[in-house]
């Protein structure tokens, strides 16, 4: 048995010998791995033994397996020519092939062409995490006419070369076992066919700030009906709370008023205020929500049940809020947060001259970047639940430099100051706000992370026109100078957190990040969606951003949920529980064990002129868990895709040592 | 070259957009998947963009090929996306609310429909230059497909370069080359316009204090990039001057951005991350290396970023915030930094002594389209997005725009505004067409 003369073979540097091991090629194995032949001695005896044991012998298969090298991600540390010669041996193996980049499109028509030259049926590429590339190689398979479930990925990188950096044998053995179980996955593989399910083109969504009324009145814009849910009694959101903002200096209230127009005009948005998403099941295209508000007589609280396809997630941010006592928070009436002083600098009359607040004039305030931002481990105190905001709240410099600026161009007898680590006016047009600051006479200091600042009560009071409060600074722009500087007003530059949306997250089952904020699947190849398919972030809900990053993430939402509605049904990946229902006896014990709501029931059936019950699974709302594959007494269930002789061939593939020696084994296939 | 003609019967996108990098595929990608015909033109022989010359990426160091090229290939086999590469756009006149986009197909001396991509002309050509997309490092061919993942896998000769020998239409199996092809001028039609023309670097030269023309040890980050490359033009990190392995490595930053002295006072905003990341792939290429990173503010705003650079920290990797006022090339192919630190008050004034040295060069349009188009850009010379609560619509009606095209922006949030932009896009045609297709029926109803 040779492969050698195979005339289907094509001729290439890449593709590797797939024969069995010449003899020249047992002694350099042998060389490589002095245990060969006992490895070698073993695997015939297990595979006899499996021979003996099986009266069902695996189908026989033409299986086309690539290897990745990442651009040297997965090949710096796998030998990945080795792991393609060995795993070449496995029977029914067809082609084994080392590509740079098999994401690729020159990877991709390696393996399209090779299913239709070489009549592959099953493929396996061994690459990445399936998360990042299983649909970009379903597809791939797809274009070449073959059943996107026969294809199998093998995670070499994230579980493999990353994950073992520093042992490159011991990576290259666990990726030759990894192929070797995939391959045996795939024998007993089926073609299946996606769930279709009915798509309903309405949106749900969650939050009423400029991030939520931008992607409804995006997706409205494109025919979607759209349900925006608010909870408190007004759209606009946070920016309710605003004056100018920046870059563009309007008044936040010309983007809320805008997007309320826009809300208001479309007939294609309905409102509901005072309302609050109290449930979700279901699944993409089909979502059963619950929304309780004042929808009952006069007003009384009442819920409406609300089938959707999708949800937008515009839940935004709140304002972090120091601790009681620091930096003299609530211990000083003069020590405010950004979004309290922008409210009492709203609050001033145009025509004063003087800023005064709670009836003293304030001639200097202080203002301190990174208040609840940029947490350091021993430096900063933790929440009550043990976590630092260990990340940049990206729009507190532009902020407190706009109002800083805005202090001294209004009251050019109030001496500003600004405590920053860094100024990060990274964005278009907020570097202005910074050159801008300085020759308006901002007086900047800068400090270490390490050795935060502290604002205390002035204790060296000289009468009544002394400052009340004092900055210690250990100034990194004198060289480390510890400089006292006396203020009458702190403003706390305070980042932002994630809002209270404890149960949504749960009810949902969104994950969210080590920053509490949601988490995106991926930032640059899915950045507004999440795990759960259908669910979709608009804006802040996802971490701290800008108006106008909300305002492109909003829009990014309503793009995806606009082609998710361009299909008329929703497609789901098909690993759900199926039932035989011949071996099916009604006990019902899989119901019991089932956690997805109307997933499994018992259905009466008629089986030989007798009404007997029988489970019978709902596919869109089966989870494929596997729950209740255990303890079905009769082994009448299973999950397409994840059956147990699926399972059987892995582990099977997982103990076989080195499939390098089954040069015998072909013939074992021969026997079915 | 001939005269533009009028495709009146030509094929005719819903969409047209302009610049086939990161942010046009992510747009072109997200129309098509609506069911709306986009046109993506691309003036270079490869969609990819910049994105394809990166090794990883911020945050997550994922290699830059494993979100580029699926998103390459997922443009070249949508049905509803059809790519055209050697091909500029030259102008835009909006006539009836319709977009009528002068493209020049350049020349490419290959007829495209015979190709298949074989490169036996490329490894028969024997005319050598410095490769572009190695940023100089590596040589290729005067004709010849763009790089390995390339798409279209379609040869391209370069006129400027070739001897004229003939031997590449000697060795082509197909007949592809055409030496008599020639440039052509056509227009499309289109209802809408995305921009996304991406950004040029401004010049290594742009401060002549930093004397980057005297040494060939002062690189651009994007050099970098290739060097780090597993895949990239020696495979390992070398110093161009001389191939010695660097021991002590420099990084530059706001070399040609926040700066007014060069007319570029806007922050580049991905310079600190990128720097930050070559440090760190840096450190794992290098173990024994010192690497520096002179900085004035370190601008971490980005969803895990701040942590990316506390890790940084925590790898050994020198920040130091000082501008560096002059870079001296000194013996051995060496530099001198001179820099203001603000660490000892003893010795603030230093100079330091490095063996390579990257640059943060600022992020400039790469396009200037007033004056052709109907589109204006604002002081800055990015475009400019009047509106106040839609960032990717311009000044002009039914053209949007996406990227860094508007602005400097990493690839994470290029990516959502080209989303944006799509969705400007798929709502903009989408009402057009409803109040055609009522006016159309309302004239039905009169009539």
């Amino acid at each position: 048995m040779s492969d050698k003369n195979d005339s289907t073979k094509q001729p290439g540097t890449e593709d590797l010998d797939l024969a069995c091991a010449t003899p020249e090629e047992e002694e350099a194995l042998l060389e490589a791995d002095p245990t060969y032949l006992k490895q070698r001695a073993a695997v015939q005896q297990h595979l006899e033994q499996v021979r003996l044991q099986r009266s069902d012998l695996p189908p026989e298969v033409r299986v086309g397996v690539y290897i990745c090298r990442c651009g040297g991600n997965i090949s710096d540390v796998v030998d990945v020519e080795r792991v393609a010669k060995v795993v070449g041996l496995i029977p029914g193996v067809v082609t084994a092939k080392v590509n740079t980049f098999c994401c690729s499109d020159p990877g991709q028509q390696t393996i399209t062409s090779d299913i239709l030259e070489q009549n592959l049926d099953r493929v396996v590429v061994a690459s990445c995490s399936p998360s990042l590339h299983e649909q970009t190689f379903r597809g791939a398979v797809s274009r070449a006419n073959m059943n996107p479930y026969l294809y199998e990925q093998v995670n070499i990188r994230e579980q493999g070369s990353w994950a073992h950096r520093h042992d490159p044998e011991g990576a290259t053995h666990l990726a030759i076992q990894m192929i070797t179980a995939a391959v045996g996955k795939l024998r007993y593989s089926t073609p299946l066919d996606q769930i279709k399910l009915p798509n309903h083109r309405k949106a749900l969504v969650i939050g009423g700030g400029i991030g939520g009324m931008k992607a409804a009145v995006d997706m409205a814009g494109r025919g979607i009906l759209v349900m925006l849910v608010e909870q408190s009694d007004r759209l606009g959101g946070r920016l309710n709370e605003r004056g100018r903002v920046y870059p563009s200096e309007k008044m936040a209230s010309e983007f809320v008023t805008e997007l309320i127009q826009n809300v208001r005009a479309n007939k294609n948005i309905e409102v509901l205020l005072n309302s609050n998403v109290t449930s979700v099941n279901g699944f993409i295209g089909n979502f059963r929500t619950v929304i309780t508000g004042p929808f009952g007589p006069a007003g009384a609280t009442a819920s409406t049940d609300q089938l959707v396809g999708a949800i937008v997630m515009a839940t935004g941010y709140r304002p972090y809020v120091p601790r009681d006592g620091e930096f003299l928070y609530r211990e000083d009436p003069c020590v405010l947060t950004t979004p309290e002083f922008i409210q009492f600098s709203q609050s001033i009359d145009d025509r004063t001259r003087d800023m005064v607040y709670r009836g003293r004039t304030i001639r200097s305030i202080a203002f301190l970047h990174c208040v609840g931002s940029r947490q350091l481990d021993g430096v900063h105190e933790p929440q009550p639940d043990g976590t630092l905001n260990t990340y940049c709240s990206r729009v507190c410099c532009s902020t407190i430099l706009q109002q800083a600026l805005a202090v001294r161009e209004r009251f050019p007898k109030v001496r500003v100051y600004d405590f920053h680590r860094d100024i990060r006016t990274y964005g278009r047009g907020e570097e202005d706000y910074y050159i801008n600051a300085s020759k308006a006479g901002v007086v900047f200091f800068r400090f270490n992370g390490e050795d935060p600042i502290k604002v205390e009560r002035n204790t060296k009071s000289n009468g009544k026109k002394s400052a009340p409060l004092t900055v210690t600074v250990k100034d990194a722009l004198t060289w480390g100078e510890e400089l006292e500087v006396p203020v009458d007003m702190v403003v706390l530059g305070v980042g932002m957190m994630p809002s209270h949306i404890e149960d949504l997250v749960e009810s949902i089952k969104l994950s969210t990040g080590e920053d509490h904020f949601l988490q995106e699947v991926h930032p640059k190849l899915r950045p507004v969606e999440v795990a759960v398919n259908g669910v979709l972030l608009a804006g802040t809900a996802q971490g701290p951003m800008n108006i106008q990053e909300t305002l492109n993430a909003a829009a990014a939402a309503a793009v995806k949920a606009a082609s998710m509605f361009a299909k008329d049904v929703v497609e789901l990946n098909p690993f759900v529980a199926v039932v035989d229902a011949s071996r099916c006896t009604g006990e019902a014990i899989c119901v019991t064990q089932c956690d997805y709501e109307g997933a499994l029931k018992m259905v009466e059936v008629e089986v030989d002129g007798r009404m007997v019950q029988r489970a019978e699974v709902n596919a869109g709302l089966c989870s494929g868990c596997g729950a209740c594959v255990p303890v079905c007494p009769t082994r009448a269930l299973d999950v397409d895709g994840w059956r147990l002789d699926q399972y059987n061939a892995m582990v099977d593939g997982l103990v076989t040592e080195a499939p390098s020696a089954q040069c015998g084994v072909p013939e074992l296939v021969h026997l079915g | 070259m001939t005269p533009a003609t009028e495709q009146s019967n030509a094929y005719r996108p819903d969409a047209l957009v302009v610049g086939g990098g990161i942010a046009g595929m992510q747009s072109a990608l997200d129309l098509a998947e609506q069911g709306l015909k986009v046109m993506l033109v691309e003036r270079g022989p490869s969609i990819g963009g910049h994105m394809i010359s990166l090794a990883k990426v911020f945050p997550t160091l994922d290699c830059a090929s494993c979100i580029t090229a699926p998103k390459m290939s997922a443009s070249s086999h949508h049905d509803n996306i059809k790519i055209l590469v050697n091909t500029e756009v030259q102008g835009i006149q909006t006539i009836g609310g319709v977009h009528h986009v002068k493209l020049l197909k350049k020349a490419t001396y290959v007829n495209f429909d015979k190709c298949i991509g074989c490169r036996l002309c490329e490894y028969a050509c024997d005319a050598e230059y410095p490769d572009p997309l190695e940023e100089g490092l590596g040589a290729r061919r005067a004709i010849g497909v763009a790089f390995t993942n390339a798409i279209p896998q379609k040869a391209v000769l370069n006129p400027e370069l070739c001897a004229t020998c003939g031997t590449c239409a000697r060795v082509c199996p197909t007949d592809a080359i055409e030496f008599d092809q020639q440039s052509e001028t056509v227009i499309v039609q289109t209802d809408a316009v995305i921009v996304a023309s991406g950004f040029a670097l401004n010049s290594l030269n742009v401060k002549p204090q930093y004397n980057a023309a005297r040494s060939r040890n002062i690189v651009s980050a994007l050099t970098m990039e290739r060097l780090l490359a597993p895949h990239g033009p020696y495979g390992r990190v070398l110093r161009p001057s001389d191939g010695k392995i660097p021991s002590s490595v420099a990084f530059v930053q706001c070399a040609g951005s926040r700066d007014a002295s060069i007319g570029v006072s806007y922050c580049s905003r991905v310079c600190c991350m990128y720097a930050i990341k070559q440090a760190m792939l840096l450190s794992g290429a290098l173990p024994i290396a010192d690497i520096t990173i002179y900085y004035m503010d370190i601008r971490a705003f980005g969803k895990g970023y701040e942590q990316f650079y506390q890790n940084a920290k925590a790898m050994g990797v020198n920040f130091v915030r000082g501008k560096v006022a002059r870079i001296d090339p000194v013996d051995d192919g060496d530099l001198s930094l001179h820099v203001e630190t603000t660490e000892d008050p003893e010795n603030f004034l230093q100079e330091r002594r490095h063996d390579l040295v990257v640059l943060a060069q600022g992020m400039l349009p790469e396009w200037d389209m007033s004056g052709t188009t109907p589109v204006q850009r604002a002081a800055d010379g990015f475009v400019a997005t009047p509106m106040l609560t839609s960032p990717t619509v311009t000044t002009a009606p039914g053209i949007f725009v996406a990227g860094v095209a508007a602005g400097p922006k990493d690839i994470v949030d290029t990516i959502a505004e080209a989303g944006a932009a799509a969705m400007q896009v798929s709502q903009y045609l989408y009402q057009k067409r409803s109040a055609n297709v009522t006016e159309s029926q309302s004239a039905v109803l009169v009539g």
